[in-house]
């Protein structure tokens, strides 16, 4: 837990011990867990009735009917199966930038949404965008944690061959995942976020997408001549830094971080964006409980 | 335009080049490394340039550099434009303001003209340009030196007066010339008809000569002559009318004895021609006055002339002498003298003058009605001359008219002749060496004073001019001190010790301080009829002008200024600087490419 100590303390710990995620679809499990299906299952929860056919569970018929009505019906219940939780964490090299650095930020929220996955006894899968690593197979209660504060404790941006955002999402939702919730967390800076937010959602998952930009590339200070190096290995470029050219970025990133919302909302998915600099208590409870990404 | 320094011209077009090839130069830019670049606008001002070279792209900061350096580069060559106007960089401005001017050609009159002109001057005037206004009065004044200061110069130019005399135009423009002479591009603008003699003795210096002439007819008829002779048929009264112009005027002449008309006749002069009449004149009048009148006359100031009767009430005097400013001045401000000098005792056959003084030159015997020696006595002095003595010292006066407001006690005479009275002469005072001043009532009246004025400080005393008036009434007979006839222009004196009273023809009156023993007169400029009141008492002051040099009023096309001839101009031609507009034009321009630069930057 020593990895912790740089990331959630223990207050916050002991508030994430009440919550739990609260996706708004419900995702059939692959072991029984404690989310509800759309399945009929063998939960306590009443699903609806059906003729009684031989093989059924004796336990299961309606004896008050059968008497009133000579019919015999059985009573079906709903499943409670475990939820795939996808922590998408983004270590593409502009991850790196922001003081504290989005990266580092972007951990302390894998790590705290995906501790609300475990206790929750869903099944978290963490996963490293940008990377070429192999997924991690899916963590899964509250043990894990320490496997999951570990994972995202020896993550480091990858800029030796990056891969791109919508590259490394087009790759994850082409890799046949179990649906389920996407928490997704990233700067969101890539042209085409966007459409590969959409073509997540279009696999089925729900996504939850946590962008992080810091105050410098919210509203940044440069002036003078400058040759912009972009960090994810771009097309550099020349600009003179002066009030017309920075309205205009401003603009732009506006645009861009709209296309972004619109392509989760578009999915039913959720969507907020921080500043790493903003604490963890206002994030949870102005963005995460408010939006009713947790509960 | 033209330009003084077209040479500069040649700098643009290194200057330029060399500004074009820093634009050519690429930009070194700093590296910056941020998340991503695909949400920055490529948007590139080239507004330094350090490195290597690149294609040239269009920049305003660039055009606008340019423009400043040609406008500078422009203001370099000192670019000149040609201005029509009488103001000049210096200028003096020197009014004409004899009577002349007075005439009537140009409405108002000439010299209103002059004022109009030079001050449409003062308002064209550009900033820098200095400007002064000269007087050519009888002595002339300068009304504002070199100023650019415009309400002072328009003060100035309303403070301008004429006067119905002649005037010293040439001690104007030797006076304008002190005070721009030594200054390039200096300009002398004299404002003038031209009427006046050649001037001589003058040198413009650096500065230029410009002749604006006023004026644009010659019509004049004038009263050019009046005078009473005693004849054995009586007294008579001669009366000449002259015409100045080229063509044959007509007029009506009246002339008044006492104020009443006497006479009056309708008259046709010839072109240049005299018109004269002698006529009876009551015996026991006082004052003679002839006017003219003709609607085509366009010269008021001599259409009238004035004769008084009394033998005293004008003196033509001769001072013969070595020089001596306050004896000349003294004879000269009294209103009956008519001052002639030499420095020669007149020889026989000489006209005849009513009175002569012979101031440190023996006196010889002459025809005149009176004579005033100072310390050289002669065979026809009243006294015999015994020697010269040193540091005489007073010792007594009479009472006589003639030392009346006279007091020797304290003059101080270096050197005095010892001299002794002859027996039909009166000792009046009495210093150490003998008789001081001594009167002699023969047929012939004189006045001997034993020592020069310049040999004591009997000049800067008070009783000095009141002694010079004492003698001329003593001397030219008994006259008339209720009127007098004067010059207009030229001051007079009175014998008063209290202050007096100036009528004007227009009825203002002025207020005149006494000097202590006289009242100097100044304010008479204008001919007609005044009043000076002294002592309780009216004196009629005429006031006439008669100058064949003012009432030929002809405007000149040419003027002899020293030894070169100025001709008549209309619009001078200046060059103004036009260097001002276009620095103050890339100041403007240098303004905007920092405000540019500072935007974009």
């Amino acid at each position: 837990m020593a990895s912790l100590a740089t990331s959630l303390d223990p207050r916050d710990l002991r508030v994430l011990e009440g919550l739990r995620l609260m996706p708004r679809k419900s995702f059939g499990g692959r072991v029984r867990g404690e989310r509800l299906t759309s399945k009929k299952g063998i939960s306590i929860e009443f699903a609806d009735y059906r003729e009684y056919t031989d093989g059924d569970d004796l336990r299961h018929l309606d004896w008050n009917v059968l008497a009133r009505l000579n019919v015999p019906v059985t009573k079906t219940y709903r499943d409670e199966e475990d939820l795939a939780v996808h922590v998408l964490l983004d270590t593409s090299p502009s991850m790196q930038f922001g003081d504290p650095s989005k990266l580092e930020c972007a951990k302390k929220y894998a790590c705290a949404l995906g501790l609300l996955g475990l206790v929750g006894g869903d099944a978290v899968y963490p996963r490293a965008l940008s990377a070429r690593e192999r997924p991690m197979p899916a963590l899964r209660g509250r043990s894990s944690f320490h496997r999951l504060a570990m994972w995202t404790d020896q993550l480091r941006e990858n800029s030796e061959n990056p891969i791109g955002l919508s590259a490394s999402l087009r790759q994850f939702a082409g890799a046949s995942a179990r649906a389920g919730l996407v928490v997704l967390i990233s700067d969101g800076l890539d042209p085409d976020a966007g459409t590969a937010v959409r073509i997540v959602g279009g696999r089925g998952h729900e996504v939850l997408f946590l962008q992080i930009l810091s105050r410098e590339e919210l509203d940044p200070d440069l002036e003078g001549d400058l040759r912009l190096i972009d960090g994810e290995g771009g097309t550099p470029a020349e600009i003179t830094a002066n009030s017309s050219v920075l309205n205009e970025y401003r603009q732009r990133l506006e645009a861009h971080n709209s296309e972004i919302r619109d392509a989760v909302l578009r999915v039913g998915g959720r969507y907020a964006l921080i500043r790493p600099d903003e604490p963890f208590d206002y994030v949870l409870s102005h963005t995460f409980k408010r939006q009713r990404w947790v509960g | 335009m033209n330009f003084q320094n077209p040479g500069a011209l040649l700098l643009l077009i290194p200057l330029v080049g060399t500004i074009i090839l820093l634009y050519l130069l690429k930009m070194k830019r700093r590296d910056l490394r941020v998340p991503a670049t695909f949400l920055w606008p490529k948007k590139t001002e080239e507004i330094r340039a350090n490195s290597l070279f690149q294609k040239l792209k269009f920049s305003w900061l660039m055009v606008l550099q340019i423009l400043a350096l040609t406008l500078v580069i422009f203001a370099l060559a000192r670019p000149q434009t040609v201005q029509r106007g009488l103001a000049g960089r210096v200028t003096v401005l020197v009014i004409d303001a004899s009577a002349s001017m007075g005439a009537t050609d140009v409405k108002p009159s000439r010299f209103d003209e002059a004022k109009s002109l030079a001050a449409s001057a003062v308002s064209s005037a550009q900033t820098g340009d200095r400007i002064a206004i000269v007087e050519a009065g009888p002595v002339p004044r300068v009304l504002c030196a070199l100023s650019n200061d415009a309400d002072r110069l328009r003060r100035a130019v309303s403070d301008l007066q004429q006067y119905d005399s002649e005037t010293d135009v040439g001690g104007a423009m030797r006076l304008a010339a002190s005070l721009v002479g030594t200054e390039n591009s200096a300009r002398i603008v004299l404002l003038s008809d031209g009427v006046f003699d050649p001037i001589a003795n003058f040198a413009p210096g650096k500065a230029s000569v410009v002749y604006q002439t006023i004026g644009k007819a010659d019509r004049n008829l004038a009263v050019d002559a009046l005078g009473t002779t005693d004849t054995p048929n009586g007294r008579q009264l001669f009366c000449g009318v002259k015409n100045f112009a080229t063509v044959a005027m007509k007029g009506t002449i009246s002339v008044y004895s006492d104020g009443k008309l006497i006479d009056s006749d309708e008259l046709t002069v010839d072109p240049h021609g005299h018109w004269g009449k002698t006529i009876a004149a009551p015996a026991d009048a006082k004052v003679f006055e002839a006017k003219i009148n003709s609607p085509e006359d366009l010269l008021p100031a001599d259409n009238q002339a004035v004769a008084l009767t009394s033998p005293g009430a004008s003196l033509h005097v001769l001072l013969v002498t070595h020089g001596d400013l306050f004896l000349e001045r003294a004879l000269a401000l009294d209103p009956r003298v008519t001052l002639d000098r030499t420095d020669t005792p007149p020889a026989d056959g000489a006209p005849t003058y009513d009175l002569v003084v012979f101031d440190g030159i023996d006196e010889t015997p002459v025809k005149s009605r009176g004579v005033l020696t100072f310390g050289a006595a002669g065979s026809s002095s009243p006294v015999t001359d015994q020697g010269t003595g040193n540091g005489p010292s007073f010792k007594s006066q009479e009472k006589n008219p003639l030392l009346t407001g006279v007091d020797f006690t304290s003059v101080y005479v270096g050197k005095s002749q010892q001299v002794k009275a002859k027996p039909t002469a009166d000792v009046l005072a009495q210093n150490s060496n003998g008789p001081m001043i001594v009167e002699s009532k023969g047929d012939q009246r004189q006045v001997y004073v034993s020592f020069e004025p310049m040999q004591s400080d009997f000049p800067l005393q008070v009783g000095f001019p009141i002694f010079i008036a004492n003698a001329l009434d003593f001397l030219g007979g008994e006259g008339d001190s209720s009127r007098l006839a004067v010059h207009p222009g030229s001051p007079f004196s009175v014998a008063s010790g209290q202050s007096g009273t100036l009528t004007g023809p227009d009825n203002s009156s002025t207020k005149i301080q006494s000097t202590g023993a006289s009242l100097i007169v100044r304010q008479v400029r204008r001919v007609g009829d005044y009043k000076l009141n002294v002592n309780g008492q009216d004196r009629a002051v005429y006031a006439t002008m008669r100058s064949d040099v003012e009432s030929d009023i002809v405007p000149k096309a040419t003027l002899a200024l020293g030894t070169v001839a100025v001709k008549a101009t209309q619009s001078p031609a200046r060059f103004a600087d036009f260097w001002r507009p276009a620095i103050l034009l890339a100041l403007l321009v240098l303004v905007g490419e920092w405000w540019l630069f500072a935007k974009r930057s």
